[in-house]
């Protein structure tokens, strides 16, 4: 094989760059991607913890129908920046930029992404565009929800400019992760990773970028039309003056539907690593999973209006809309189908980061049966804008995203820092986290359907007695969390040295140390099939010398 | 080599057993769907709601037996190939990659329930937008924070919302400041109110009662109290048996006459004659006067004001914007007064450089648009 032939002689493949020295070089403005996607992570994590503060804000002011705790205007305040900051801060920083950066780059084989110092721009802006977020509560808020739908952003306090701001930031991040990430799995991979040998975490991030790259443009418009509308009063959106308010949500949801997909696509990849490795079983319809996350992605753009049945789309619209989100339904069933089969007859170490992705199959699934129920419009007119809809996208971004971030978390956390996370501390959290979750977000699907209507400081008292009912829960749910938190940081130094596989799982990033050395590999293996062959020989060349103590190539001289 | 691990010792244990078990469960969640009882937790005001209730029996029903059948058999799964202890840390599962035969059916399976879902969605979608005939036209306007109401022939806007029992109604809705909904449970229904653009819903009322109206859509500080639980100035229809609401309406009409948000043109009749407008004079005025901001397509074509397709021959038409029926009378009116209101205004015929002839060629024009 002409691949091997490369390696052996350490042509090309082998010139690295001597890891820089200086603190600052090497964990502050570093353009390792590794060092790059623990950036990421701890940010998202800081802001997870402020927007988990709101959302127990939150949770406390709904124990009382009254409310009470904060006025109406501080909680309109407090929902839109835990939104803004759970999907833009958290959610979409940590599976792509985080466990994207940190992953994919080593499990095709490539010493780092294509472009690292736009990787390093793209980080940065992260936490500026975070800070400025935060930075609205001090010139007022926005209120109208992380939707900010005109003329109500319109009538919004300052904050809402700097919030247009911020995201549009965050945006410009988010765009450049989807180029460098697509040009990395295009050009990068190692010799002989096909595109039917890649793990299926890197079909995550493979599909996941160009929905970055197109979606996220869509969105930088219509932030820029507001905040141009609020600044300097040109009527984007003001219909008496020949705007229109639908131009915001057409622009907004198209964004902001793939963005659902941006959220559960490297989640998706992570559930399909995972449950191999702990089943010690190939995935089940490794194409099919593929495949479907290519429908989806595709799909995904063609359905933004589904979030706009009641707001005045024409009749005629309104049919292909339905029809293409249930057609949603298929690919996804086949990837659940697909994951439920991969457990089937395997050999199950019931690990946390297990327990985590088998949760996912039973929450995401329910999050997702409730998606089609609103793709029915007729449905949707009952429910949309009420609590139901609050409970369906937490049941997909928690139950789905953050179940999967977590699994995530305690599978890839030894190639972080060379250690594992505590498992019985670990286990605690996920039945807590289950059990909290399921209590928080269950009962609010009735509640919906009741009459409770979505983003209100107060309500009907006849529902308190399920609003504490949730609130209590959601306190277990925390708790969890925070239990998460403290086992991240007390493994951190503590926890048992993990070697360089502890899972004994078979893509490449575990074939080298833990933590991942500056290089990742010594010499750039070559690929013979996919990963997931558990009775298989692993499917590598070139990997001799990562394990051993032999000294990296000589670094090519400047 | 790593262990296989023997197929025929473990891999069926159980596997009827529980799939049995599944699908009682699952069939049990079925019936309950078709049966539970909707109605006693949540009343169906107008027809729609019963068959949107349909769809949900059918929606959750389907949803609950696919959930049960992926848990159970997760947890059997997990439970039953569980790696038990002294099992070699080298061993592996069935080293099974794919299976053709049951990929594609739960490929198909899934599809024709989305045909089915589609086609029952289709059904009772197009029963909800497909407009009766001979319906009681109102609209609602959201305001911040509140509701009003403009009925045919009735004054101004009226605080509260009544339907007579029985009677098809076409519900026009808009909004005044910001995006509002209109949001009535027990009808199942729900409409935005955008500023700019009417929303319309179609239902004919079948219980009696009071119900009330929310808000669904975040519309400022007191969007919370947008709704009848909690306000002191609360949002409700009410769906009266066509006696009482006829005398409401006779109450409300004489009411509203004098009323302070009275308007005292709207629904006079007009002083100028329109017998012998001429249609092509009216279509030169039209160009030049009212083209800048009126579309001739339909209602929802807005430039400033709306589309005028049809516009004196759509009984279901929305009302002027000052409230009027669009009828030949009341659009001569407006064009002759002007009005300024809540929803928009309309220059008076000094300010457009309308002759009265002007304005009868401009209706005998309106009337020619179908």
């Amino acid at each position: 094989m002409t691949a091997v032939a490369v390696h052996a002689g350490g042509g090309l493949a082998d010139h690295i760059h001597p890891e820089p020295q200086g603190f600052f070089r090497k964990y502050v403005f570093s353009i390792d991607h590794k060092i790059i996607g623990i950036q990421y992570m701890i940010t998202a994590f800081l802001f997870m913890i402020l927007g988990g503060m709101l959302a127990e804000l939150i949770r406390v002011q709904l124990m009382k129908a009254s409310g009470g705790l904060m006025t109406a205007e501080t909680y309109n305040e407090v929902y839109s920046i835990h939104g803004s900051t759970m999907v833009w801060l958290v959610i979409i920083p940590l599976l792509t930029g985080g466990f994207g950066n940190l992953v994919f780059p080593v499990q095709i084989g490539a010493r780092d992404v294509a472009f690292p110092w736009v990787n390093m721009l793209s980080f940065w802006l992260f936490p500026a565009a975070g800070l400025m977020l935060y930075a609205s509560f001090l010139m007022g808020a926005p209120t109208a929800g992380w939707t900010e739908y005109p003329p109500m952003s319109l009538q919004g306090a300052a904050g809402t400019s700097m919030w247009a701001a911020a995201i549009f930031l965050i945006g410009v991040s988010s765009t450049m992760t989807g180029i460098n990430f697509l040009v990395t799995i295009l050009k990068m991979r190692a010799p002989g990773m096909t595109f039917t040998r890649m793990p299926l975490f890197v079909w995550g991030q493979f599909v996941t970028a160009p929905l970055l790259m197109i979606a996220t443009t869509a969105l930088g418009a219509a932030l820029a039309a507001l905040f141009i509308q609020r600044q300097f009063g040109v009527a984007f959106y003001d219909p008496t003056r020949g705007g229109s308010p639908l131009l915001w949500q057409h622009m907004f949801w198209f964004y902001s539907h793939p963005a659902v997909y941006i959220m559960i696509l490297p989640a998706f990849g992570m559930i399909s690593e995972i449950l191999p490795t702990f089943s010690r079983k190939p995935i089940f319809g490794y194409k099919m999973i593929a495949f479907s996350s290519c429908a989806i992605a595709i799909l995904g753009f063609m359905v933004w209006a589904h979030h706009m049945f009641t707001s005045g789309l024409a009749p005629a619209l309104q049919l292909p809309f339905m029809v293409l989100t249930m057609l949603i339904a298929i690919p996804t069933g086949i990837k659940i189908f697909s994951w439920v089969a991969t457990l089937w007859g395997g050999v199950i170490h019931m690990t946390t980061s297990m327990m985590f992705a088998i949760g996912f199959l039973a929450t995401f699934t329910l999050g997702g049966i409730t998606g089609v129920f609103l793709a029915a419009v007729p449905f949707d007119l009952h429910v949309h804008g009420t609590y139901f809809i609050v409970a369906h996208l937490h049941y997909v971004l928690v139950g789905g995203s953050l179940m999967g971030i977590l699994a995530g978390l305690f599978y890839w956390y030894p190639k972080m820092t060379g250690r594992l996370m505590n498992e019985t501390l670990g286990k605690w959290a996920f039945w807590l986290f289950f059990i909290g979750f399921n209590g928080t977000f269950l009962p609010m699907h009735w509640l919906g359907m009741w009459g409770q209507p979505r983003r209100v400081a107060e309500y009907d008292p006849q529902f308190q007695g399920w609003n504490q009912f949730a609130s209590w829960f959601s306190f277990v749910m925390t708790a969890a969390l925070i239990l998460v938190l403290i086992n991240a940081l007390w493994s951190m130094r503590k926890g048992k040295k993990s070697g360089p596989n502890p899972w004994n799982a078979r893509t490449l990033e575990w074939q080298i140390p833990s933590p991942m050395p500056y290089y990742n590999f010594k010499h750039v293996p070559s690929v013979l099939a996919a990963p997931y062959d558990f009775a298989e020989p692993l499917p590598y060349r070139g990997l001799e010398e990562e394990l051993t103590g032999a000294p990296p190539p000589v670094p090519a001289a400047h | 080599m790593p262990e296989n691990r023997d197929p025929v010792v473990h891999l069926d244990r159980g596997f009827w057993i529980v799939t049995a078990v599944l699908g009682v469960l699952a069939v049990l969640a079925i019936v309950w769907w078709i049966v539970a009882p909707i109605q006693s937790l949540m009343p169906e005001a107008v027809d729609k709601a019963q068959e949107i209730d349909a769809l949900f029996r059918f929606l959750a029903a389907t949803g609950t037996a696919l959930w049960i059948l992926v848990c159970g058999y997760v947890l059997y799964f997990a439970l039953a190939f569980r790696r038990r202890p002294g099992t070699p840390d080298n061993a592996v599962g069935v080293q099974i990659h794919d299976n053709n035969k049951l990929e594609a059916w739960w490929t198909v399976i899934p599809t024709v329930f989305v045909v089915v879902m589609a086609i029952f969605s289709i059904r009772i979608w197009y029963g909800i937008e497909v407009a009766p005939t001979n319906t009681l036209v109102v609209e609602a306007i959201g305001y911040q924070w509140h509701y009003t109401f403009r009925y045919p022939d009735i004054n101004g806007e009226v605080a509260e919302m009544h339907l007579p029992l029985g009677q098809p109604v076409t519900l026009h809705v808009t909004g005044y400041d910001v995006i509002h909904s209109f949001w009535i449970p027990a009808m199942r229904l729900k409409a935005d109110m955008v500023p700019g653009l009417i929303n319309t819903l179609e239902f004919t009322p079948t219980r009696p009662g009071r119900y009330e109206i929310i808000c669904t859509e975040f519309c400022g500080v007191d969007h919370g109290l947008m709704h009848s639980g909690t306000k002191d100035d609360p949002a409700y229809v009410y769906i009266d048996p066509p006696a009482q609401y006829s005398a409401w309406y006779a109450r409300t009409q004489r009411k509203q006459a004098s009323a302070s948000n009275a308007l005292p043109v709207a629904g006079a009749r007009t002083s100028i004659a329109l017998a012998g407008g001429d249609p092509k004079a009216g279509r030169a005025i039209f160009s030049q006067k009212c083209s800048a901001c009126h579309a001739l397509g339909p209602f929802d074509q807005r430039i400033v004001g709306p589309g005028l397709k049809g516009v004196l021959h759509d009984p279901a038409h929305p009302a002027l914007v000052n409230g009027a029926r669009a009828t030949p009378e009341n659009v001569a009116n407006i064009l002759q007064t002007g009005f300024k209101g809540s929803l928009g205004q309309m220059p008076n015929q000094a300010a457009n450089g309308l002759t009265s002839k002007d304005i009868a060629n401009l209706v005998a024009y309106l009337k020619t648009l179908k």
